[in-house]
């Protein structure tokens, strides 16, 4: 998995990941969102437009992702999830907590 | 004044020779690995062994009563060959290590047909494999057609594989005997509950599954269980039975609310540390009235398949999965199971292995339509996924049985 860091003027970390989201890759992404929200990024847009494919680790790392951001008085939200991952957010019901935008620049555009 | 007889030096070296082999072959018989097909995990190791030692000629061969079974090999290795008089028997039969330059020269092999004949063997080096008692089970050993030396460097590194080769033997069994536990924590026959019958399917993609099923007997029905851990392997099965046992440990709650909300709570901190979530189903059938009532916390995997053909998908649009860390309430849905309905729930390496989209649940309702029961409902599914899942694959049926008018 690739993984690309931008920060944008409006103090919004945006980390776009290239690659499948799986039991693999989970624990990698995880410290990386983990280590954005410890130096002082706790706006996160994660975007998913390259990832193909998202499992329960994967969901997994959002998720953790997700209650790092909000304890630090941030957020995380998703950008570009494809119509698998959609599909898991949806079962899972995740959909309520982890909104995902149609791109990495809605998200948070109202911040 | 005699001597008083100490237990076992009476026994003949012949004696105790047959009783160690008894014991080695227990051992070669308890790892299974007489009859076991090839596998990647050694073979790996013999390709590793042919480039750090520079040979053409390499196997891992277990030892049976009267053959050696090759189990990886790499060159001129048949897949199996007389025991006695073979250089790999002296080798687990002395002092576990044995190296023979050239064979012509050394009269113990230079009859045997592998020197004299066949590929002609000159050079020979093995080192013994010893089963998690200490057994020798077999060798792992390089030879060559040429006389050659071997280097104390390169008496180390195969001695090094030896151990990796055991490594390996005592994890495949610690994997198979942790599967086999798990088999065990799964339900028997549900015999209490009259008017309809349940199976189940645990088919996981590595030795042990992260998702499980179950039912018991609860106050006037049965309960029903399918979940589903985050990840796959040993971690996720350490938590699904963690999830199990709470799960039953709740069945004294009357509704399945309460049930999945003692459990919730219960499971909090160790999901948390563990860093995973649980999605599951949970139902409480009414053995009398057909009447199911049901959590669905972020599962979405289950189907009623009406024996009039029609499907009604048992969702609730608000459950999270347990451990995700936010409050969630779970929503109880209630349905009526009438005579000849099936009920299905399947975890997500049924959905990912038919094309991980959600149209994947109207093939499982079409396959199971007109099942005569949930056992052959379970095999029309697995059938349509076929072998290899990409996920742990799970499914539950329970179905009323057709009623009789009279």
């Amino acid at each position: 998995m690739e993984s690309d860091i931008t920060h944008r003027g409006d103090g919004v970390a945006v980390l776009a990941l290239r690659g499948k989201l799986n039991m693999v890759t989970a624990p990698v992404v995880r410290e990386t969102i983990t280590a954005l929200v410890g130096d002082g990024h706790s706006r996160v847009v994660v975007d998913l437009a390259e990832v193909p494919f998202l499992d329960s680790s994967g969901l997994g790392a959002l998720i953790a992702g997700l209650k790092s951001a909000r304890q630090a008085g941030g957020d995380l939200r998703i950008a570009a999830p494809s119509e698998q991952t959609r599909l898991v957010l949806r079962l899972t019901n995740m959909e309520r907590v982890l909104t995902p935008y149609d791109t990495a620049e809605e998200a948070f555009a109202r911040a | 004044m005699s001597k008083p007889r100490e237990p076992g030096t009476s026994l003949t070296l012949a004696e105790q020779q047959a009783i160690d082999e008894m014991a080695r072959m227990r051992a070669v018989e308890e790892l299974g690995v007489l009859d076991s097909p090839p596998s990647e995990r050694f073979d790996r190791i013999t390709r590793m062994a042919r480039r750090l030692l520079g040979f053409e000629h390499v196997s891992i061969a277990f030892v049976g009563q009267d053959m050696h079974r090759t189990k990886s090999r790499v060159g001129a290795v048949p897949s199996e060959y007389a025991r006695f008089g073979s250089f790999c028997n002296v080798a687990i039969e002395e002092s576990g290590l044995l190296v023979v330059p050239d064979a012509t020269q050394d009269p113990r092999f230079r009859d045997s047909p592998r020197v004299a004949g066949g590929p002609r063997l000159r050079f020979y080096a093995g080192h013994a494999l010893e089963g998690p008692g200490g057994e020798r089970v077999g060798t792992i050993c390089v030879a060559d057609t040429e006389p050659r030396e071997f280097s104390e460097e390169q008496v180390a590194i195969l001695k090094d594989l030896a151990l990796w080769v055991e490594e390996e033997l005592a994890h495949s069994r610690e994997m198979s005997d942790s599967a086999q536990v798990q088999s065990g924590l799964l339900p028997h026959a549900l015999v209490t509950l009259e008017g309809y019958d349940a199976a189940g399917l645990l088919r996981p993609v590595r030795a042990v599954s992260g998702d499980f099923y179950d039912w018991y007997p609860v106050r006037g029905g049965a309960a029903f269980t399918l979940a589903d851990a985050m990840g796959k392997g040993v971690p996720a099965a350490l938590m699904a039975a963690t999830v199990r046992a709470t799960m039953r440990a709740g069945s004294r709650y009357d509704g399945v609310a309460a049930a999945v909300e003692s459990a919730a709570e219960a499971l909090d901190a160790d999901l948390e540390s563990a860093r995973t979530f649980v999605t599951m189903f949970h139902a409480h059938l009414e053995e009398e009235t057909g009447i199911l009532r049901y959590i669905d916390a972020g599962h979405g995997l289950t189907l009623l398949v009406r024996a009039d053909g029609t499907t009604e998908r048992l969702a609730s649009l608000s459950g999270l999965p347990l451990g995700v860390g936010w409050d969630s309430e779970w929503e109880q849905g209630e349905i009526e199971m009438r005579h000849g309905d099936l009920l299905i729930s399947v975890s997500d390496g049924v959905l990912d292995g038919l094309g991980g989209a959600l149209d994947a649940l109207d093939l499982v309702a079409e396959a199971v339509r007109g099942a005569p029961d949930a056992k052959s409902a379970i095999a029309a599914v697995a059938s349509l996924v076929g072998r290899f899942p990409p996920d742990d694959m799970t499914i539950l049926a329970v179905r009323r049985t057709p009623g009789f008018r009279s």
